[in-house]
């Protein structure tokens, strides 16, 4: 750690945590509910654990997003963050926005929108982080004088991110039309600025642990960030599939969201490229795992299993079945999950006292059991999903009776959700395992990888 | 491509692909009306789906095919079962499911009659939007297509809850609907199109009040309770055309069913029929 600011980074990790092991409890439960019978449903129904475990997840992605930007930031800037302070109350609001939302799920207090259904105090509370967020990262890169180009990108990133969300606070009279808008922030986040700021975390730790030279990676960067655009923008057609929207939407969406592993393709060479060119040599080989794991997982979850069903004439079949779940389980792990707990476990030895650099034997065990996991719960997902679709969709089979036709796949589901939840807790327990280190320390400096020099001048802006 | 081409690159595709977006999304509004039906949006259906919304149903159905896949999809189900039907399930849907056979309920939402009535006006709203003729085949909750297996026992069709005598009538019958010897499911579907050995009760209704109008019904029956009760009692007093439901003049409909349902179970069945759409 070079810049004593950011410890606050810590934080915003050890808050994630907490609630990212919320999430694996509410995943498990629902994930038994499949099963069935459920001595819950008057309890803790489905509609609820599955409500809040979608939540979550959204909760601490954004917060490790944000703990992950706090560390990068001073780094890349070379100066401290312009206000601590104001980085802990935004923590402060965020934790109590996402606590009172869950609380308030156990009691059906939500707006009931499918991804947004935190109700409308919640939602100003979003607005008001993300303006402290924005204003603070603003303020630091500006004192600095000193703007890269990953920089620039997570910083578009993350502006985005907010002016997104404006649309989910509107009401529409129109079911149609507010399905209409909620893929404006869902989508465009997940599949647009979001990658964004995947991307850049990527390239910023590919430069730092592969020491790649970063007039090359940033250059990359822009290539990613103009196809994550190109495919991202009009690829939110295929949100707008039997929806009841004009049907030029479905060419469009069939056609666009095609090309959407064009760029996870090209950060999974980017990340292979990196590595190639200097092999392992950074003592931090964890984070590396987690960073090439992540480029290549979200090409599997994300490219891949997202155009099994993407194409119109597919998706008729498809679409509303566990193939969805699929999808969005492997996508979302791969791209999100994994780049955040690359980062943590990049930043994690400099936030410690007394963690090895090389990571732990237990983190490892974390990495291949939630990938191992993660895999099978894809597995589970994509056979039973399969099952559904020849049962219910294309021989006519009742919902209920095609589900029961499944319940083996559900049994697989939970068994590979329970080796990925095993995982997790790893991770957890060795995240807390090590007390957190708040002061500045010179030993971190020389295990920070070298960096091109070369650079600075042309990346101001 | 130097670094200053790319940087163009991305700015200039961005910029691009987000006004194609934009264009797209303003002639989107221009179809809506249209394509949505807006004129019947009703406060009735905004207050619908104000109640769709407030108990949360879409973190357990899907409609349209979005939401939670824990639970069947809902953006036909006004054109798969009556208002009478869905009302009465609404009330209680453990009369109709079995939680033991099925292994998922819907748990009971105690919603008011109001908050049910503006529910199925949304949900009726929701059938009628135009998008694309989605699903392709109708996507039903159940049948009994999984339960035929050879030797089972086809009067504990499992696909309804084991009701008691003081149920709705209307469960009561479709329990019989499957149960009854010969079952009624064998030879007749309940989903729009899908002709067995005998014709659909979708659209049963609709179609005898079209057809008593017509002048070309020569039974006796008066009302649609009326044509359902002697169809199951005397199947050949009108024959739906068609030759592989009937030749010379005969029903291929098995007529024991005066002697092997009591009047009372056929009540239950006419209840039952009445109320699919």
């Amino acid at each position: 750690m070079r810049y004593k600011s950011q410890s606050v980074a810590y934080w915003y990790f050890a808050v994630s945590m907490g609630l990212f092991g919320l999430q694996m409890v509410f995943g498990l439960l629902s994930a038994t509910k499949y099963l069935g019978p459920d001595p819950l449903l008057y309890v803790l129904p489905f509609d609820v654990t599955k409500v809040i475990h979608t939540n979550l997840l959204i909760v601490w992605v954004l917060a490790a997003f944000m703990g992950g930007t706090y560390w990068l930031v001073p780094e890349e800037s070379r100066r401290e963050l312009h206000s601590v302070k104001l980085a802990y109350i935004q923590l402060i609001l965020w934790v109590l926005m996402g606590v009172t939302a869950i609380i308030g799920y156990l009691f059906r207090y939500g707006t009931g929108n499918k991804l947004l259904e935190q109700p409308l105090p919640q939602k100003l509370v979003i607005v008001l982080c993300m303006g402290i967020f924005l204003y603070n990262i603003g303020m630091t890169i500006k004192k600095s004088g000193r703007f890269t180009t990953t920089e620039g990108v997570l910083l578009l990133g993350l502006v985005s991110s907010a002016v997104l969300f404006i649309p989910a606070l509107l009401h529409y009279e129109n079911y149609t039309v507010s399905i209409f808008y909620r893929w404006w922030t869902i989508h465009l986040w997940v599949e647009g600025v979001w990658m964004m700021i995947m991307g850049s975390f990527l390239a910023y730790l590919l430069i730092r642990l592969s020491g790649a030279d970063r007039e090359v990676m940033e250059k990359w960067l822009y290539v990613i960030v103009a196809l994550v655009f190109i495919a991202g923008i009009l690829g939110t057609a295929h949100h707008y599939y039997w929806v009841g929207v004009p049907t030029y939407w479905l060419p469009l969406g069939g056609l666009f969201s095609a090309l959407e592993p064009a760029a996870l393709v090209g950060m999974a060479v980017l990340a292979y490229g990196a590595i190639r060119r200097s092999g392992m040599a950074h003592p931090n080989a964890l984070a590396l795992h987690w960073a090439v794991g992540s480029a290549v997982f979200t090409l599997f979850g994300a490219g891949l299993l997202g155009l099994a069903h993407t194409w119109p004439g597919i998706n008729k079949w498809t679409h509303g079945t566990l193939i969805t779940a699929m999808h969005g389980h492997a996508a979302f792990y791969g791209a999100y999950v994994m780049i955040n707990l690359a980062m943590i476990s990049y930043a994690l030895p400099a936030l410690t006292r007394g963690r090895p650099e090389g990571g732990t034997t237990m983190g490892y065990w974390a990495f291949w059991l939630q990938l191992a996991g993660m895999f099978g719960m894809t597995l589970s997902f994509a056979t039973a999903g399969i099952g559904q679709v020849y049962l219910e969709r294309v021989m006519g089979m009742g919902y209920l009776d095609a589900q029961l036709k499944i319940q083996v796949h559900f049994l697989m589901l939970i068994a590979t959700g329970t080796i990925f939840v095993t995982g997790v807790g790893l991770f957890i327990y060795d995240f807390f395992r090590f007390p957190p280190r708040l002061m500045i320390s010179d030993d971190t400096e020389q295990l920070s990888p070298r960096e091109p020099v070369t650079d600075d001048a042309r990346s101001q802006v | 491509m130097n670094k200053r081409q790319t940087r163009i690159f991305a700015i200039a595709s961005t910029a691009i692909s987000a006004l194609v977006f934009l264009i797209l999304t303003v002639d989107s509004h221009r179809q809506f009306p249209e394509l949505t039906n807006a004129e019947t949006i009703t406060p009735q259906v905004t207050h619908g789906k104000d109640v769709w919304h407030k108990y949360n149903c879409i973190n357990c159905h899907t409609l349209f095919g979005e939401g939670a896949y824990y639970a069947p999809d809902l953006t036909k189900i006004t054109q798969h079962r009556g208002e009478a039907y869905l009302k009465a399930y609404m009330r209680d849907p453990s009369n109709f499911y079995d939680e033991e056979i099925h292994r998922r309920l819907m748990p009971k939402q105690d919603l008011s009659e109001e908050e049910i009535n503006d529910l199925i006006i949304f949900l009726d709203w929701v059938a009628n939007v135009d998008n694309q003729g989605w699903p392709p085949r109708p996507i039903l909750v159940t049948n009994s297509l999984a339960q035929h297996t050879p030797g089972a026992d086809v009067t504990t069709d499992p696909s309804v809850t084991p009701v008691e005598s003081g149920s709705d009538p209307r469960a009561l019958g479709e329990k019989l609907f499957n149960s009854a010897v010969p079952s009624c499911n064998a030879c007749h579907s309940t989903a729009p199109g899908v002709t067995m050995a005998g014709p659909s009760m979708a659209g049963l209704v609709g179609r005898t009040e079209e057809l008593l109008a017509s002048g070309d019904y020569g039974g006796e029956a008066a009302d649609v309770e009326g044509y359902i009760r002697e169809s199951i009692v005397s199947p050949s007093a009108h024959l739906v055309p068609g030759s592989m439901f009937s030749a010379d003049g005969v029903s291929f409909m098995p007529t024991t069913y005066p002697e092997s349902l009591t009047e009372e179970q056929i009540d239950h069945l006419v209840a039952y029929l009445t109320s699919l759409r």
